[in-house]
């Protein structure tokens, strides 16, 4: 298939492949842009993704090196009904419905999702009492499939978990969706449908902002001109929003912290289990990933803006949330836990959904505080942003009847997929019959594939994300140093600079070979 | 599940343990042998340690006289070995699953794609891997690159010759730790500082004078909750009991943990939390027919024991296939 948008990274090392580098405006054309967007996560991607559906300039710009890389990675990866959200608020309403339109979504962008079904349960007094105040809710939410159960109906389904349960709520529409194939897929729909892509590329500055066109001010000290630009940036969106001087809102970064569990685990719990939700947080929740693994979490800790360390892990939390989830599933303390992880949720004091158009200046949409249902809501979301864009920003929609609205066959993940059981297809190229990650039983040609893939992804993580190599229970031991010798091979970049996440990430510190090279005969 | 091809003996690993026993039972006269590598080449661990001008000899053959050695030079000592024999090797070979009770191992490689083998008895001669930061419970903090295993080290400096940080700090004292600060010192690190949640070094006296030789680490062991690591795009340190240790690399060393899946994943029993094997009798595990011998079995072995090992486990083998009494006195090998 062909790819019509352009795709470039502000990568600066010399050794870094030359047609992916973002050198020169001119790479870009001429003409202003329609509309730009900064931050390619799920949301900065769906919308470029529906965009692209239309015949408009339309450019993505962030500044990781991976789309999808910030808040969009660390997630629950729940595709929510919306059960318990709060009533009649715009957040409901989207992600109310994007949950009916994800089956779809997830066929046509080949998205491995999978509706396992969510059972909350009560297990004291107090909760049993509150376990009303939810169903009705999800009555009010529109969520009208779901089922009251008595304990003994929900140990039926659920026989592992705490025999202290007293009643439960089955939700049979709550899902399970790989989170980060998710952004690739709208990215890489977007980008060939004509959607210009921008990685590495901090936006530093924004000129004439009142003006028809605007001016984009990159790190790398190039200016990209576009007549509307949409701030999305997550995490960033605050700082972003101080360059053009938009209306004031606060975020207050929330984080939440995850157990992995082996993929031993699995067997023993086919549903989402959830407690019942506080003022707060949903709790600690058993979620089974699509992925085959279990995982326990999240933990809700707030954080200054500009603290560094929202992402980390602490041993704390970890024992919080196997407390927590054991209550839950009292076997998870017999089961190994491979790995951690933690997620920032984008909260904003002013309110989730915090979506302003002309925000101070004409052309200019700002929106934030998308928290963690984000990741449900983003197609729903995107639509409702076009929209707005169309009755208050003026932006004029003609239908692309040229574009496509679906990914490959080929494009599933071999994880998914199992390329290697594929007798013709190793026949034909026989490194899908190389196995390199152990553990995930990934092969060679899967991580070339992705090489290969239109977002050309280059970093060590966006490799893991796409194709799972390194996420096993070794997390890494064995294939760590393979796939960056294969990245470094395929793509032609020296070993010692491969990076995690982009330069300033190399898995060489010294740039030294060491001083006794020679072998000894 | 229907098997392709069938064998007497199926050996899964081509390190130490696997060798060991492929050349016992060929010795013993077992007809029909092959022997399952996921790697490209023989050897195991011990491959990973290269021959090197001013390198390190880090294996001991107790068998020569306490010499030590090259790991790479006893890789091919025992590739040398194995070659003499009519073993089928199968390299670059991942087993992907296993039907227990039938014995029928399902391979995948590039050349044959995925082809079931059966045999009248496997051994698992699996290895181990050092546990994740996660496993063991303490470690926390951020995830920046150049968080390394003492596998991913050896596969940058003796693989590609590349040094990864000047300033190393190495979580795990045990001899792996003293090894690697030796192994990153003659490379041109600067001494290592080696961190551990207990007051003394679990490396023996006489390993760390051997390792002295090289390289003089500082040890900071004290009973601490938990080690966060520090750094956004790259390691910058560490926060250990309340005190900030700078670094530009960690090796994660030590703490074996057997790679026991395929048992898990065949329903053969495994103590689920230490992944041990659980050990019928005779090397035997709990389904019939099934054998598993070196670091697989857990503890902390050193190559020349898992080559003994494996040939151990032959004879329990060899007496399995002849339908001879077996030799009910079971002992769990522990160093």
């Amino acid at each position: 298939m062909n790819v019509s948008g352009k795709m470039f990274y502000s990568w600066s090392d010399k050794d870094f492949d030359e047609s992916l580098k973002f050198i020169d405006n001119e790479q870009l054309g001429d003409m202003p842009y329609d509309i730009a967007i900064i931050g390619a996560g799920v949301v900065g991607c769906a919308l470029a993704y529906k965009l692209s559906m239309y015949k408009l300039r339309v450019l993505l710009i962030d500044k990781n090196y991976d789309v999808g890389e910030a808040t969009s990675k660390g997630n629950s990866a729940i595709v929510h009904t919306g059960f318990d959200a709060a009533v009649d608020t715009l957040e409901s309403e989207l992600v109310t419905k994007a949950s009916r339109e994800w089956p779809e979504l997830a066929k046509k962008l080949k998205i491995p999702y999978e509706k396992c079904g969510a059972l909350l349960i009560a297990i004291n007094d107090e909760q049993n009492t509150q376990l009303d105040k939810v169903y009705e809710k999800a009555l009010k939410n529109g969520v009208t499939d779901i089922q009251q159960l008595s304990a003994e109906q929900a140990l039926e389904l659920e026989p592992k978990i705490t025999k202290n349960v007293l009643r439960g709520i089955l939700i049979p529409r709550e899902s399970i969706a790989d989170p980060f194939s998710t952004s690739i897929a709208f990215a890489e729909v977007a980008l060939t449908n004509g959607v210009d892509i921008l990685l590495g590329t901090e936006i530093i500055g924004i000129e004439n902002a009142d003006d028809k066109i605007k001016t984009l001010v990159t790190g790398c000290d190039k200016r990209i001109d576009t007549k509307i630009i949409v701030n999305v940036a997550g995490m960033g969106s605050r700082k972003l929003a101080d360059l053009y001087e938009g209306e004031s809102f606060d975020i207050n970064p929330r984080r939440g912290q995850f157990l992995i569990f082996d993929k031993y685990s699995r067997s023993a719990i086919n549903r989402i289990l959830l407690p019942i939700p506080t003022a707060k947080t949903k709790g600690v929740l058993v979620i089974p990933t699509i992925f085959g693994n279990l995982i326990a979490g999240p933990t809700a800790e707030d954080f200054a803006i500009n603290d560094n360390t929202v992402t980390d892990s602490t041993i704390e939390g970890l024992q919080t949330l196997l407390d927590g989830a054991s209550k839950l599933y009292p076997g998870l303390y017999e089961q190994p836990v491979i790995g951690t992880y933690s997620g920032v949720r984008c909260n904003c004091s002013q309110g989730s959904y915090w979506i302003r158009c002309n925000d101070n200046h004409p052309g200019i949409l700002t929106v934030s505080g998308i928290r963690s249902t984000g990741f449900t809501s983003s197609p729903a979301l995107a639509e409702y942003l076009i929209s707005e864009l169309h009755t208050k920003l003026g932006l004029n929609l003609e239908v692309n009847s040229a574009a496509i609205d679906s990914r490959s066959e080929r494009s599933w993940p071999g994880w998914w997929k199992r390329p290697y059981s594929n007798y013709e297809l190793v026949k034909e190229s026989p490194e899908f019959g190389r196995i390199i990650c152990y553990c995930e039983q990934i092969s060679l040609g899967e991580i070339i594939q992705h090489l290969d893939s239109p977002l050309k992804p280059r970093t060590l993580d966006a490799i893991k994300r796409r194709t799972r190599a390194q996420t096993g229970r070794c997390q890494g031991f064995d294939c760590m140093v393979t796939v960056a010798e294969i990245i470094s091979n395929h793509c032609n970049i020296p070993l010692n600079k491969i990076t995690k996440r982009g330069p300033g990430s190399e898995i060489i510190s010294t740039g030294k070979h060491t001083t006794s090279t020679k072998v000894v005969k | 599940m229907i098997a392709t091809k069938h064998f007497n003996v199926l050996i899964i690993g081509a390190g130490p343990a696997g060798i060991g026993a492929a050349i016992a039972l060929s010795k013993r006269g077992i007809k029909s042998i092959a022997i399952i590598e996921r790697n490209d080449k023989l050897g195991g661990i011990p491959s990973f340690y290269k021959k090197k001008k001013g390198g390190i000899r880090t294996f001991v053959r107790w068998s020569r006289g306490g010499i030590p050695v090259f790991g790479e030079d006893y890789a091919k000592w025992l590739e040398k070995q194995l070659v003499k024999t009519k073993v089928q090797i199968e390299l670059q070979s991942q087993v992907c699953n296993i039907d227990a009770k039938k014995k029928i191992l399902t391979l995948v490689n590039n050349e044959k794609r995925e082809v079931n083998y059966s045999a009248d008895a496997i051994i698992m001669a699996c290895g181990s891997r050092e546990e994740t930061p996660a496993e063991r419970g303490w470690l926390a903090g951020s995830r920046p690159v150049r968080v390394l295993f003492t596998k991913q080290l050896l596969r940058l400096l003796d693989g590609n010759h590349l040094l990864p940080m000047n300033n190393p700090l190495i979580i795990g004292s045990d001899i792996i730790g003293y090894a690697v600060a030796a192994k990153l010192k003659a490379a041109g690190a600067s001494d290592a500082i080696i961190v551990d949640n207990c007051s003394k070094p679990k490396c023996g006296f006489f390993e760390r004078l051997y390792f002295r030789m090289w390289s003089n680490p500082n040890y900071k062991g004290l009973s601490a909750k938990s080690i966060e690591v520090i750094g956004n795009k790259t390691v910058t340190g560490v926060m250990f009991n309340g005190e900030n240790i700078t670094c530009d690399g960690i090796v994660v060393c030590g703490v074996l943990i057997p790679n026991s899946e395929l048992a898990l994943n065949g329903n053969i029993k495994v103590e689920l939390h230490s992944r041990q094997l659980v050990v019928v009798k005779d090397y035997q595990l709990s389904e019939s027919g099934w054998f598993a011998t070196g670091n697989m079995l857990g503890g902390f072995h050193g190559a020349e024991w898992c080559y003994f090992n494996g040939q151990r486990v032959a004879r329990a083998v060899t007496n399995y296939l002849s339908n001879k009494p077996m030799n009910l006195e079971f002992k769990n090998e522990k160093r």
